[in-house]
């Protein structure tokens, strides 16, 4: 823990350093602020206290993913065009990671309340021959509509029970600040990349 | 026996009077069941079912808000959080539990500036929820009492065509509507729970989107009647807001289920 | 859709990066050959330093540029919704860019980087956006652009075409938002620069639709049926009735030359543009890289523009008009020109 700690106030550090550019719409960038070791920064989202269940049924709220820099997308497992598309997508973006990819926490989170629970979670882990570093959450309407207002992800429920929704990928810092974000299936994650490289050297 | 009776009777009536206005419960509408068709329609999101719930009356007052402020210091102006609420948060009460002297005549003003997070956190309090953007927008159709103020489009449409008053009017100072809600149209615009459900930019200029890429499970939106420019209007506004905005006309009321 | 922009625009950087290394200098024959097919590459890119763009109400043209290599160029426009006068004795709410109808002229050179801001007032009644045709990038900056009332938005584009470009809102419902003023100019220049003239002006038409006859008396308010029929009560320059009437006309002195940015909002009419006494020496057809000379009357498509070059010869009031002339005469679609100086018998005398 404390090296995490370490690991957090030296890249909270570097990113107070490095970002001091101002927001784009076109590239995406999200400038955050940095917030002192030990404590949840103002701004994180991490201080959202809803609780999730993972794929292995255990019960977590998002804090716990503090410590090292998160990728987050949300999806529904039963979407036969978009969501597989997208994890494949953060599935390639943990390739180009190489070895760093172990440092990194990979969290996708459905919409589907009422269909995707802890058991079709984990088959869908295993269908997508995903990592162990990938955790998949379920959650309750509210708490997915609040992940989603603030990952700035759009999703509607249709009447058969499945969504239309927008395709984020999100960068978090160790300490749940939004770093990053890039939109769109088969995107260019380059800067998405590098985003995340500069966390890990941090 | 009788006269002891009778004045029994007069002082509990009395005593009800007095609980029932020293009460600060907010009253709720029944908004019967219906069939809700969406403005902008999906394939999957043709004309839906909708029980029935029920909606408070008015938008939450600037008074009311107080209370909960009062109740859960995390919301006030000071505490706030920048994640939930952004720096305009009740930025024009006088302080943190004192909406001022000066802002008298808002105390029976819909609370504006105020977030989304606020807004649910509010309702979540009172045992009620935020109404979906469905149950909004299907408790809003309902036309006017007296249908001498005009139709709902038109009143509407003269609503926007005026800038915002320097002084936000009273609840219940607009129309009540057939459900008996007051100030659906005219007053404010208001937070739904669902608001970042608008699959789309604010660019909305052929009615359609093609970008499989990035809409899943849809192809081609449409929507239920092009010269609603009252309805666009609206779905543009919800679709460029984000969780912590606090704006001049933003507000909110709440729902609750039907048991 | 981002992706490809901004693989776009760090291939101009580095395109422009070598054209400057190896010494070429990316020339601007503007003009000269629009048959030829337009080059990105030719574009020089390299910033050069960052400006605040000069912004100017009309009928005011901001002043031409003087710097020759690209600068990240800094553009705010501020949405403002107000109650303003359309004709002197009819009011009407009008959505702007800047608070006048129509919005700030915005002047920039080619292979600029812009860094637009968009702030939308705090008592808006409604969201708004911006497409910029001069934009090479979704919705032309809208999808970029959606903002909430007290709420700002940025984003930042290359100005890759010379023209002028008409810019709008589009947020739903578009056509309301152009219809109560929502629109303006862009200019592009030409690397090599605008050619010089002494005179430059900004017209813009729109048409207006109001629950009341063309000048009824008080707050109108928009009519969506005579809009969707197509059927104006107002065609207006520069927003108001007589804007360009009286103290309004535009002025110039015989011997000048006189240059017209000319755009048309819409929502719905074409302009057949023409100003009574005069010949356009040139006409920048469409507002593009190809050029008419000697033209009476161009059209003026709705969300387009064009530039008119003219020379001031013999003194007296000319009339900008839409010469669809019934909206001249009846609807407002009118203005001035006032040239003063020595008379010019040789040209034009009247006899008896």
């Amino acid at each position: 823990m404390k090296y995490h700690l370490l690991l957090f106030a030296i890249s909270a550090l570097s990113l107070a350093a490095c970002n001091n550019g101002k927001q784009s719409a076109f590239t995406g960038d999200v400038v955050s602020t940095a917030a002192p070791v030990g404590t949840i920064p103002e701004e994180s989202i991490y201080n959202l206290t809803d609780t999730f269940t993972t794929q292995d049924n255990k019960t977590i709220q998002l804090k716990d993913f503090s410590g090292k820099p998160t990728v987050m997308v949300m999806i529904f497992t039963h979407c036969d065009y978009a969501c597989p598309r997208l994890t494949a997508d953060v599935k390639e973006l943990e390739g180009r990671l190489g070895k760093n990819a172990d440092k990194v926490n990979f969290v996708l989170t459905s919409f589907d309340a009422e269909r995707d629970f802890p058991d079709q979670l984990a088959k869908y882990k295993k269908d997508m021959k995903l990592d162990d570093n990938f955790t998949l959450l379920h959650g309750s309407d509210d708490a997915v509509r609040t992940l989603s207002v603030l990952l700035n992800v759009q999703y509607q429920k249709n009447q058969d029970g499945n969504f239309s929704h927008s395709n984020v990928i999100t960068v978090l810092d160790p300490s749940g600040n939004l770093i990053y974000q890039k939109e769109g299936i088969q995107a260019n994650h380059d800067e998405t990349l590098k985003k995340l490289n500069e966390l890990l050297k941090g | 026996m009788k006269h002891f009776l009778i004045l029994i009777f007069t002082l509990l009536t009395a005593l009800s009077a007095v609980a029932q206005s020293v009460s600060t419960e907010k009253k709720m509408v029944r908004i019967p069941a219906g069939i809700y068709t969406p403005f902008f329609k999906l394939p999957g999101t043709e004309p839906t079912p909708m029980p029935a719930f029920l909606m408070d009356e008015t938008a939450v007052t600037n008074a009311e808000f107080l209370e909960f402020v009062k109740a859960n210091p995390q919301w006030r102006r000071s505490k706030v959080s920048k994640l939930l609420a952004d720096t305009n948060y009740l930025k024009y009460w006088k302080s943190d539990l004192e909406i001022g002297e000066k802002n008298k005549e808002l105390y029976n003003s819909p609370v504006v500036y105020v977030s989304w997070f606020a807004a649910k956190a509010y309702a979540q309090w009172k045992g009620k929820r935020l109404p979906t953007v469905a149950e909004w927008e299907y408790a809003g159709t309902a036309p006017l009492v007296n249908s001498r103020e005009g139709t709902l489009t038109s009143y509407i449409l003269n609503w926007y065509s005026k800038p915002n008053p320097k002084v936000l009017p009273n609840i219940k100072s607009t129309y009540k509507n057939t459900f008996g809600l007051f100030d659906m149209h005219g007053l404010i615009w208001e937070w739904t729970f669902d608001f970042n459900s608008f699959i789309k930019s604010g660019d909305s200029r052929a009615n359609t989107t093609d970008e499989l890429q990035l809409f899943c499970a849809s192809s081609t939106l449409y929507v239920n009647n092009k010269s609603d420019y009252a309805s666009f209007l609206r779905f543009s506004y919800r679709g460029s807001l984000k969780g912590n905005f606090c704006i001049a006309n933003l507000g909110f009321r709440c729902v609750k289920d039907l048991k | 859709m981002k992706t490809p922009f901004s693989k776009k625009l760090s291939s101009f950087i580095s395109l422009g990066a070598i054209a400057l290394l190896v010494g070429l200098q990316p020339g601007c024959k503007q003009g000269t050959d629009p048959s030829a097919p337009f080059d990105i590459s030719k574009i020089d890119t390299v910033l050069t330093g960052t400006v605040d763009a000069e912004l100017t109400e009309a009928p005011n043209v901001p002043k031409p540029l003087t710097y020759t290599s690209p600068k990240r160029v800094k553009v705010t426009l501020k949405v403002i919704e107000k109650v303003m006068n359309i004709s002197d004795s009819t009011q009407y709410t009008f959505w702007t860019f800047g608070g006048h109808v129509p919005g700030n002229f915005i002047r920039v050179r080619q292979g600029d980087l812009v860094d637009f801001t968009l702030i939308n007032s705090e008592d808006s009644k409604v969201s708004h956006n911006i497409d910029l045709h001069a934009v090479t990038g979704p919705g032309g900056g809208a999808e970029a652009s959606n903002t909430s009332p007290g709420q700002s938005t940025n984003f930042q584009f290359r100005a890759l075409h010379p023209g002028v470009f008409v810019y709008h809102c589009a947020t739903a419902p578009v056509p309301l938002h152009i219809a109560n003023g929502m629109y303006g100019l862009i200019l592009v220049e030409p690397q090599s620069g605008m050619p010089k003239v002494d005179k430059e002006y900004y017209v813009m038409q729109g048409d207006f639709y109001t629950k009341g006859k063309y000048g009824a008396a008080g707050l109108q308010d928009f009519d969506e049926d005579k809009a969707l029929a197509e059927n104006p009560d107002y065609v207006l320059f520069n927003g108001k009735v007589r804007a360009l009437v009286g103290q309004g006309a535009l002025t110039a002195k015989t011997g000048e030359t006189v240059r017209l940015y000319v755009g048309n909002g819409g929502p719905n009419m074409v302009s057949s543009f023409h100003v009574i006494g005069e010949i356009f020496d040139k006409v920048y057809t469409e507002a593009g890289s190809s050029i008419n000379t000697g033209v009476q009357t161009t059209l003026i498509p709705a969300g387009g523009a064009t530039i008119v070059d003219m020379k001031a010869e013999v003194p007296g009031t000319y009339l900008l008009v839409d010469h669809s002339i019934f909206r001249a005469f009846n609807k407002g679609a009118i203005g001035q020109l006032k040239i003063t100086g020595d008379e010019n018998p040789s040209v034009f005398k009247k006899l008896k």
